[in-house]
């Protein structure tokens, strides 16, 4: 909300950001170990995307495109469809499908991108 | 002539009296061709006669023809009207061969004529909307299912037997649809059968729904219009293969036009590719379909699902001609919902702009054919008619435009596209609509879900309660939410106005862990009671817990806006463009000037929720918690914004604070299961989902969750139990 953005997939990665210092969020670092670059559009896939890097080898979320090489695998999503995702109302595999998900790089690191890594928003 | 035959014999098939509405098509044509050439004024000087004689009359024309047809002779007693229309019909083909329109008529109508009343009624708008049969949606299923049959029939080339069928109360203008249009299919589905097997298929089934077979039902006899085929032999030979073929078509049109004076060779044509009624019957039977369904709201899906067929059709045809044609676009935009047909009124979909193409069509057509404005507006098909009929006074020659319009496609093209897709379409059209119409049902029901429209349950066992509001608040009380909810359902269907059974219904929906209905359900009670600052404040709460950030701040704004103390503090134009600065500097003051008051300060916490300043939010709904201890909705606020920020044990304790004094509060307990999720602890986060689900199995969220917390616990053992939500399983599993 401080920036004009207010996408929703901002306050999942910021969670996921604050996530990655815990105990748990390390544990993922080890068991995962790759970076990925998830590309979030307000509408539609390629337009007004915004970049973030989720390094799960560092444990680190930022915005802005990757510095240190290239990413182990690319996503890119509208921004209603990484929610759903990120939170396990649709499932990754359906999301690529439908066409909801794009993916570019190794195939085998975009398998280990499932649900789980990300926690969960808890409700009011 | 015949055209005009081809068509009001056709409507007159239809509901009788009320036929122009079921048949706009022919009501267009038949005022048109009426107008334009006089049979109007004649129509209207037949002096009433003897019905019978017009069985005489039929039977001295077309007695060669019909002694070929089995069961034809039952005709002569039964079904004047069916028969008066189909004296009509053949009358109009005999004339055909003629040349001059007056002379035919009257050689056929020496007197005494018989009456046409139906004929008179399409002529007066006024008396049609009265003789609108009402029918409703049930039968409609019941008749469905025994046309499956009968469709599946055909497969087996089983004879099919009458079967007794509840009263289905079908007008006569239905069953001479389904007389025709079974007697059509039937030569579809049996080619291969001979004419008796077709004639017992058809007269089986006709029984069954208790309407007598007759003439009509026999369909067209191959060489039965032997000289109208020569005629048409002769005009095919003029004209040019491929795609000239209009442009011959429209020079043979003007040709025949002057030879002939009329359009009736147009109508021959196709009357001769396509069987008598068949064409009429088959357009009318897509009326009828629409006109049966009216009443319950499955309409529009009917109508939509026979347009998304037609327009898949028609864009399939390759002709940029074609493919830039009104029609087309008309038919693909009703197909995708942009128009609706309502009560056989044309009106724009809720998501369209087909205003637009209203407006554009009459541009185009320089407001001589406004009938497409009119039609979309407010016109049904009667005024519509009317509309048309007036206009065409006015303008003799308003058939010209009209008919070169319809030239500039392909007509041949057209006509075989038709043709095919009915052969394809014959053998599933039943079972595809039924598919369909579950389809839409179900995916209506996510889409209401996902814009704020509320869903009611199906069954519900409150509806019908003395005072379901009392005893929703009772079982909101006792902590028993889902029950709660399902009375304070009955509530809002007994009394839609009732905002405190909406707001509580909202509230019980939170707290069973359902923002999405939570929302839909305060949308309704804010309608109601548009200040009412408790139902605002839920609002920006589940709007925050969605992660839409405009609308929470939105709703929270005006929480202040409309309160009592803290309404002067807000400037009154400015909720148009919300800075979340600036509602935050407000809601400070606010609690600058009464720092008693915890409402403010639990409105503060949302807030500082909504831009992710967690420390902040914690320390207001601290403050609140000191002024109110006992709010457990409180303690969950505290507990879920400490999650958030990751401080996942102290969260723990404030839900237990909040399940201390609400035991049943499901989104607690939801909460307790993602706070030991993203602390890892996977096997007792399933034990809280378990728990949460076991007080509402319709919390979604908690079941993905589980679904994920199995996964990485390794319990793939019982994956299958939760895909099939068996919570007996589960609970024996993972007892808390």
């Amino acid at each position: 909300m401080a920036n004009s953005t207010s996408l929703k997939s901002d306050a999942v990665l910021e969670q996921m950001k604050l996530h990655l210092a815990t105990d748990a969020g390390k544990q993922l670092t080890k068991k995962i170990g790759l970076v990925y670059q998830i590309n979030i559009a307000p509408k539609k896939i390629g337009f007004n995307e915004e970049i973030y890097i989720v390094d799960l080898k560092k444990g680190e979320v930022t915005k802005g495109p990757y510095e240190g090489g290239k990413p182990d695998a690319t996503f890119s999503f509208k921004d209603e469809d990484f929610v759903k995702v990120a939170t396990g109302k649709m499932n990754p595999q359906i999301a690529f499908m439908r066409g909801a998900m794009k993916i570019k790089g190794s195939l085998s690191a975009a398998q280990k991108f499932t649900p789980d890594i990300f926690p969960k928003p808890s409700k009011m | 002539m015949a055209m005009r035959e081809l068509v009001t014999g056709g409507a007159a098939c239809a509901v009788p009296g009320s036929s122009s509405s079921s048949n706009p098509l022919g009501a267009l044509a038949n005022a048109l061709i009426g107008s334009s050439s006089k049979t109007q004024e004649r129509l209207n000087e037949i002096p009433t006669a003897i019905p019978t004689s017009s069985d005489g009359q039929f039977y001295s024309e077309t007695n060669d023809r019909l002694a070929t047809l089995p069961g034809s002779e039952f005709d002569q007693q039964q079904f004047l009207q069916p028969n008066a229309s189909g004296s009509e019909f053949l009358r109009g083909f005999h004339s055909a061969g003629q040349s001059d329109l007056a002379d035919a008529w009257n050689e056929i109508h020496h007197p005494p004529v018989p009456a046409h009343p139906e004929l008179g009624r399409i002529h007066d708008g006024g008396v049609r909307t009265q003789l609108q049969p009402t029918l409703d949606g049930t039968p409609q299923r019941v008749l469905s299912s025994f046309l499956h049959t009968f469709v599946d029939s055909s497969r087996g080339g089983i004879p099919f037997r009458p079967t007794p069928l509840p009263l289905l109360g079908l007008s006569e203008g239905d069953k001479q649809c389904i007389r025709d249009r079974s007697s059509i299919m039937a030569r579809h589905f049996f080619a291969d059968k001979s004419e008796d097997f077709i004639n017992a298929q058809v007269n089986a089934l006709l029984c069954s729904l208790e309407i007598d077979s007759d003439i009509q039902a026999k369909g067209p006899p191959p060489g039965r219009f032997r000289e109208l085929e020569e005629y048409w032999n002769e005009s095919q030979g003029a004209l040019g293969p491929g795609p000239h073929a209009a442009d011959g078509w429209i020079a043979e049109f003007g040709q025949h036009r002057a030879e002939h004076g009329g359009p009736d060779a147009w109508a021959h044509s196709f009357v001769q590719q396509h069987g008598a009624n068949g064409w009429a019957s088959e357009f009318e039977q897509e009326q009828t379909q629409i006109a049966q369904m009216r009443g319950a709201n499955i309409s529009n899906l009917a109508a939509m699902e026979q347009t998304r067929m037609l327009a898949h059709t028609l864009a399939q045809n390759n002709d940029p001609k074609f493919q830039n044609s009104k029609f087309l676009q008309f038919v693909s935009k009703m197909s995708r919902g942009e128009l609706i047909i309502d009560d056989n009124q044309v009106k724009p979909g809720a998501s369209s702009s087909s205003g637009d193409w209203a407006g554009e069509f009459q541009q185009q057509y320089s407001g001589g054919l406004n009938w497409a404005d009119q039609f979309v507006h407010d016109a049904g098909p009667e005024r519509w008619v009317n509309e048309f009929t007036t206009e065409a006074k006015q303008r003799g020659s308003v058939d010209d435009p009209w008919v070169d319009e319809f030239s500039k496609l392909h007509i041949q093209d057209w006509v075989e596209e038709f043709g095919q897709q009915d052969e394809g379409a014959a053998d599933n059209w039943a079972t595809a609509y039924d598919e369909y119409l579950n389809e839409q049902e179900a995916s209506k029901q996510q889409s209401d879900k996902s814009r704020g429209v509320y869903v009611f349950s199906d069954m519900n066992p409150y509806v019908g309660h003395p005072n379901p509001l009392k005893e929703g608040q009772e079982l909101f009380r006792k902590g028993l939410l889902s029950e709660a909810v399902l009375a304070l359902e009955a509530e809002v269907l007994k009394n839609p106005d009732n905002a405190e059974g909406w707001r509580l219904l909202g509230i019980a929906h939170a707290e069973n862990d359902d923002d999405q209905q939570a929302i839909a359900s305060m949308m309704r009670a804010q309608e109601v009671e548009p200040t009412n600052l408790e139902v605002l404040l839920a609002l920006g709460v589940s709007h925050t817990n969605e992660l839409e950030q405009a609308a929470a701040l939105k709703y929270l704004y005006s929480w202040l806006r409309h309160h009592p103390k803290y309404g002067t503090l807000a400037p009154m134009e400015q909720s148009d463009s919300l800075y979340y600065a600036d509602v935050v500097r407000l809601f400070n003051d606010a609690a600058q000037m009464s720092p008693e008051d915890a409402d403010v300060h639990i409105v503060l916490g949302v807030l500082y929720n909504l831009s992710r300043e967690y420390d902040k939010a914690i320390a207001s709904f601290q403050t609140a918690l000191k002024l109110k201890p006992r709010d457990y909705s409180l303690w969950n606020k505290l507990g879920a914004t400490q999650a958030n920020s990751v401080q996942s044990a102290d969260a723990i304790l404030a839900y237990q604070q909040a399940l201390d004094l609400k035991p049943n509060y499901v989104r607690a307990w939801a909460n307790m299961g993602i706070s030991y999720a993203n602390q890892g602890m996977h096997e007792d986060s399933i034990r809280y989902y378990v728990r949460a689900l076991a007080m509402n199995p319709k919390a979604d969220n908690a079941w993905q969750y589980l679904r994920i917390s199995l996964s990485c616990a390794s319990r793939n053992d019982m994956m299958e139990a939760c895909d099939a939500r068996n919570l007996d399983i589960l609970q024996k599993e993972f007892p808390l």
